[in-house]
């Protein structure tokens, strides 16, 4: 396997997006190629994650971007994993550069929502879910991480101020991101006054509907030689999934997936959990960070809460996550969200997270999952 | 499973469970000759040991939840229902299946170990009723 390095990583403003999903890609493509310090004509293929571009009657966007590139004659292909879409398709592009199909690939992933009604884009969500044997029983994407978050607060009973401390240590940090859909601070007193969704998620606990687009290039080191940038090392890229339906887990307190993928990207960077400086994690809800960091392997199981209460997990805590602000602040996109995670740890380790630097960084760890972690990405990078 | 065996054939199909709860009122499923496990889900193999031998089983109508939520915010299919909770059941004699509840409108109306009973009285999905608010039966 050759050595892999994240070379250029670009995103735009996470929220509303006036272009359509294919322009917003071009442009946030065109802005990786050029941080990476490559040529359009060096990418030999392009990786693109668009799973609701349906909605906007367009499949198929992969040779429009790389048009708009002025490098039609480029393959492409899309990848869809539900909200772990652009982590799959970074995945796919690490294999096709550590592989030597390609000396250097590209990843997009986009989405645009916003010109839906609320109940149309909620059901489009759902359809990642088991339709048939969940949907159809009366589930929501909130209802389902509720239900998983109602089995591990019997197991573990924790007072609401717990998640509503992971949606303000989110909105702290994605006050200061200027891709972040939401850039203002929250109070406890606005968490706890906000509506109940499904219970014991509240509006505070979840993402947002986002539009958003966000690239990155890999190359192969031998091929860059002189980076324009401070590259990063892809010390592993691994992934996994799991049964998708609640009703065949064994096991509800987390995500079987990332628990696989983790293990296999630690072996595969040949790292333990205490040798990562900072983590983007999957939290689509507050829930969802908690089980990430036990799931990883970075907390035992049922202490989580604790960690986030005692300001572990802040920017100048001991074990930073998030400091983009995550899916709950920053914005979920659905299928830029893993690129997204990647863009933010190449611009902390570039100088370019001003206000939210994460101190004496040298390693970072990306965790994207797909859904309700019938499918689970997790990425390791270094610095050179 | 030899490669001169004839691929698995499911008993019945996706649609088939779904009409069987809503039409026949039974719980269909599976149950894995190898490991014995019970699902509610249709598969072509056992999601826990992976042999391609079930066999179709009518799974109990009585069980415990074991996970809940009561959604404020409905599906669509569920507009008209909300607040209701949608439940993980555990079910006497093996398999889980996932549910919904419209008695049930606020945490306080149900908790984890509660016992319920498989009751459709309106589409769609599984809908189950406590235990307690159901008549006997024999």
């Amino acid at each position: 396997m050759r050595e892999t390095w994240v070379v250029g990583a670009a995103s735009n403003r996470f929220g509303k997006m006036q272009e359509t999903g294919r322009e917003a890609a071009t442009r946030v493509a065109l802005e990786a190629v050029r941080q990476s310090g490559l040529a359009p004509k060096d990418i030999g293929y392009t990786f693109v994650s668009n799973c609701f571009g349906l909605t906007e009657k367009q499949g198929h966007v992969g040779p429009l971007i790389n048009g708009g590139l002025g490098i039609p004659e480029v393959p492409s292909c899309t990848i869809e994993s539900a909200c772990s879409s652009s982590s799959a398709a970074l995945h796919e592009a690490f294999v096709h550069v550590a592989g030597g199909f390609a000396d250097a690939a590209l990843v997009v992933g986009v989405e645009k929502l916003s010109h839906l009604d609320t109940l149309t884009a909620t059901s489009y969500f759902a359809e990642a879910a088991d339709y048939a044997f969940e949907t159809k029983n009366g589930a929501t994407f909130p209802g389902l991480y509720a239900t998983l978050a109602n089995a591990y607060q019997k197991a573990f009973p924790m007072k609401p101020e717990v998640l509503g401390s992971v949606a303000i240590k989110n909105h702290a940090n994605a006050a200061r991101n200027p891709h972040a859909q939401f850039q203002k601070e929250i109070s406890m007193e606005t968490y706890l006054n906000s509506p109940m969704i499904a219970s014991p998620l509240r509006l505070f606990d979840c993402c947002p509907f986002s539009d958003g687009a966000a690239a990155v290039v890999v190359a192969a080191k031998e091929f860059v030689r002189q980076p324009a940038t401070e590259p990063l090392v892809v010390r592993a890229s691994a992934r996994a999934g799991s049964i998708t339906e609640m009703q065949d887990r064994p096991d509800l307190l987390g995500l079987p997936a990332t628990r696989t993928a983790a293990q296999k990207a630690f072996r595969q960077a040949g790292m333990e959990p205490k040798q990562i400086d900072f983590l983007e994690v999957h939290d689509c809800f507050t829930i969802a960070e908690l089980f990430a960091l036990e799931d990883l392997g970075f907390l035992p199981r049922g202490t989580a809460g604790r960690a986030e209460t005692d300001g572990v997990t802040a920017r100048d805590g001991s074990l930073p996550v998030n400091p983009s602000g995550g899916l709950k602040a920053k914005g979920h996109p659905v299928s830029a969200t893993g690129a997204s995670q990647v863009v933010e740890i190449f611009e902390q380790f570039n100088g370019l997270a001003k206000g939210r630097e994460v101190p004496r960084a040298e390693t970072a760890l990306a965790h994207n999952v797909g859904a309700t972690g019938g499918s689970c990405s997790v990425h390791i990078f270094s610095r050179r | 499973m030899a490669a001169t065996d004839p691929l698995p054939s499911a008993a019945h199909t996706v649609q088939e469970f779904v009409h069987g709860y809503e039409e026949e009122h039974r719980l269909r499923g599976f149950q894995c000759r190898n490991c014995g496990l019970r699902t509610a889900t249709w598969t072509l193999a056992c999601p826990r040991c992976g042999t391609p031998d079930l066999e179709e089983a009518t799974l109990s109508d009585r069980g415990t939840v074991v996970a809940f939520t009561v959604l404020t915010v409905p599906g669509d299919e569920f507009l008209n229902d909300a607040p209701y909770a949608y439940v993980v059941v555990e079910l006497d004699g093996g398999g889980r299946v996932t549910g919904w509840m419209p008695s049930v409108k606020s945490d306080s109306d149900l908790a984890i170990g509660t016992r319920v009973r498989f009751s459709p009285s309106y589409k769609p999905g599984v809908q189950f009723v406590k235990e307690a608010d159901s008549p006997p039966t024999e």
